[in-house]
Order: structure tokens, then sequence, then C-alpha cells
């Protein structure tokens, strides 16, 4: 799957998260496979996973964080990387993963 | 028919046979049969079931039916039914019966609680100060020797290896185990000062299997107030200092994952179940990550300072 930042997506199928303190875990049951998100992480996944735009996920942490906007936006794309990685994610846009 | 009735874990078991168990009590959990199956014959047909797991002395398989069998060699072989609350069981003639329940008892009724929706941990538990506190660890990992040090001060035995936990209004309650603990015989004599002549467990080890009775152990549920994860052995080995350290929230998340009792049986119901039984565990009792240098004789020092941990958690209850 490639990402852009134009792109809504969303959970993929079979992925479950759940918020634990301020972190986040997340379990995809079709591969079995965990990843731990920091609370940035979890912050980030609560805002997509409804089918947000990858841009107006950033738009929204740069106002919530006090970050330098280049640097928020490599971390928000490798972090977008390693959903992809993990395959926690799927275009909500109709496009073909 | 089972004429022979226990409880432990929480769990009421009917037994064919005497077993070295609690009174069965009414207020129970679960209810598991363990029946003796007879002595000729395979106890399962496994030609369907696919190779031997690599372990040579072990096997496990999924049958047809839902069931599965386990077998322990020089042990015992067992299939557990379907929906978990039947064990039918062979003794091997290489073991003896002490070393029999163990398994039966341990790792042969965890395929059963599994199959009835429990979620048991790996780990041992002692009571202190009328609370429970639990050490999470793989095997070899130090939990039954530091357990036998708590005894050795007169605190009590809860469950050795398996704990079974439920949440209640006030917290999350442990539940007793058999009355025994397995210990290598120099932890043994240490600790308990049990002569070197209790059975042992299997022929890959010489860890004893030593009874617990009486007021050493607690036979009644009681609230879980801690969990410590051990750090392996690698990974303590160089250390001088005994430390408790926190672990952040996925921490805890994760290390009790890894905690969860017999990882072969994964299915997408378990791994759903398993996700919510330690997220919600997660966030009601305390975890954190003991690390020590592996020499007896710095146990007593690991447990002073547990309970002082203890007491400072209680306090902030």
């Amino acid at each position: 799957m490639t990402v852009s930042i134009s792109n809504r997506i969303k959970a993929a199928p079979d992925v479950l998260f759940r918020l634990v303190g301020d972190e986040g875990v997340l379990l995809n049951l079709r591969t079995q496979r965990y990843l731990g998100v920091n609370p940035v992480g979890a912050r980030v996944w609560t805002i997509l996973e409804p089918g947000e735009t990858i841009q107006a996920a950033y738009e929204t942490l740069l106002r919530e964080y006090d970050v330098e906007p280049g640097a928020l936006r490599l971390d928000l794309d490798r972090f977008i990387g390693q959903l992809v990685e993990h395959e926690l994610i799927e275009s909500a846009d109709g496009d073909p993963t | 028919m089972s004429r022979y009735r226990y409880s432990v874990y929480g769990i009421g078991v009917a037994s064919d046979a005497p077993l070295a168990l609690p009174a069965y009590t009414a207020d129970r959990l679960a209810d598991v049969e363990c029946v003796t199956a007879a002595a000729a014959g395979p106890l399962a047909d496994l030609t369907q079931a696919g190779p031997p797991h690599p372990r040579s002395w072990y096997r496990h398989a999924s049958l047809p039916d839902g069931s599965t069998y386990v077998r322990w060699d020089g042990i015992g072989e067992f299939v557990v039914a379907a929906d978990g609350q039947r064990i039918t069981h062979r003794q091997l003639n290489a073991s003896s019966f002490e070393s029999f329940q163990v398994y039966m008892l341990g790792q042969a009724l965890s395929f059963a609680l599994v199959k009835q929706s429990f979620e048991p941990l790996h780990a041992t538990a002692v009571v202190v100060g009328g609370q429970a506190i639990a050490f999470l660890g793989d095997n070899a990992f130090g939990k039954s020797s530091l357990a036998a040090c708590f005894l050795e001060a007169g605190h009590q035995m809860l469950t050795d290896d398996l704990l079974i936990l439920r949440p209640a209004a006030d917290g999350v309650i442990a539940y007793p185990g058999p009355p025994r603990i397995k210990l290598f015989r120099a932890v043994a004599r240490r600790f308990l000062g049990e002569a070197a002549h209790r059975g042992g467990m299997n022929a890959e080890t010489d860890k004893l299997i030593v009874p617990i009775d009486g007021d050493r152990r607690c036979s009644h549920p009681v609230r879980l107030a801690a969990i410590y994860t051990l750090a392996a052995p690698r990974d303590a080995c160089r250390r001088t200092d005994v430390s408790i350290e926190p672990l952040s929230a996925r921490e805890v998340f994760f290390e009790l994952i890894k905690g969860t009792f017999n990882r072969r049986l994964i299915s997408r119901q378990r791994l759903e179940r398993q996700f919510s039984f330690v997220g919600a565990l997660t966030e009601r009792v305390p975890v954190r990550k003991l690390l020590y240098p592996r020499a007896l004789d710095r146990l007593p020092e690991v447990r002073s300072m547990l309970v002082a941990d203890l007491q400072r958690l209680t306090f902030l209850d």
C-alpha cells in the first residue's frame, strides 16, 4: 500500500486497538502481530482511524503539539509506514491496497 | 463414574481416582472431569494429526472433533475435550503418580481452562499480609525459588506456575493452586529444609515436587496486590544490585501477554479474549519489573524489597 498526504485511511479488518494508560496497543488478528505505540502514536491512531485524511491528521497534531512542522511530518510518515508494514491500515478512499 | 471431587484454581475437579487436591467447594468458576482411559489401545487417532512437535518428549495435536491430544514421554498422555470439560488420561509406566498429577493438573488442565475461556498466567503467587503477589516469568526464571524464600519467612503459598485471576468489584482475585511447589533440590534444602527424598518431576530435570500443606498454604482466593515480572536470568546475571523498576502501560501489556499460559493454543477467539483480558488487567493491577542477581543468598534481600514495595503500594491504594 502506498499513501499520500491526501489519502484517507482506516483500520484494516481484523485489527484491534486499545488505549492502555496514555499509550496504545494494536493487534492484527490475521497476522497475530502486535504493535505498541507511545502517547503520540495513540493520538494519531484515534484521529486517523475513523477515516480522516493524513493531511487533516497532520494539521490537528500541529495544533495540539509544540513541534517543528518538518519534524512532525517526518515522524508522521514514519509512523504511517509502520502501520502499513504491520498491515494495520488500509485506504478508506476505495483505492486498491 | 467420578467418585472423587476437589477444588483447585477455583475450578471443580471430579475424578475417578484420588488426587492430591483440596476438598471440593460449592463456590467454583467451572468444572472439569478427569477420567482414566482404558489400559490398552490408543488414546486418540493421530493419523490426521500431522507430524510430532519438534521437542522429542512432548507432543501436542489438534484432533478433528476439536479435542486436543497432549503427551509427555515417560509421564502420561491426555485428551482434552473440545469444550474443556473432560480430560481423559493415561499415566505412563515410567512416571510416579506425583509427577503425573503435576502434568495433569498443570499443563493438561491448562488446555481445558483455555478451552473454557480462562486465561491462566504463567506465574507463581504467595500471600503477604492477606494479599497475593505474583511472580511472572518463563520456565527457569526463578519464580518458585523466590516463592520458597517467602515461605521460609512464614508467608503462605497460593499457587505455583499457573495462576487463575478473575475481576471483582474491588480489584482482581487470585485463586489457590495445588498444594505443592516444584523446586531444585538445593533450593528446597535452603529454604524449606526438606530432605532430598521427594519425587522428581521428570527425567529431564532434577526438580522436586514438594508438598505444601497446613499453615504454609493459603487455601482460599485472595485479592491480587501486584505482579512482578522477573527479568530473564541471562539479563540479570551480571547485576550486583536488586531493583524494582516501573514499566510503561504498553510494556505492562506486553509482559502480561508474554506471561499467558500455554501459548500453543492459538486461535482468533483466544487472541481477542487475551487482548481484552490483558488490557483490563493492565489497568487494574500494578505491574513492575524485578531484576536481581541469581544467587540464593540474595533472595532474602529480594524478599525484603518486595515486601516494602507492597507496603508502599498498599498505602497508595
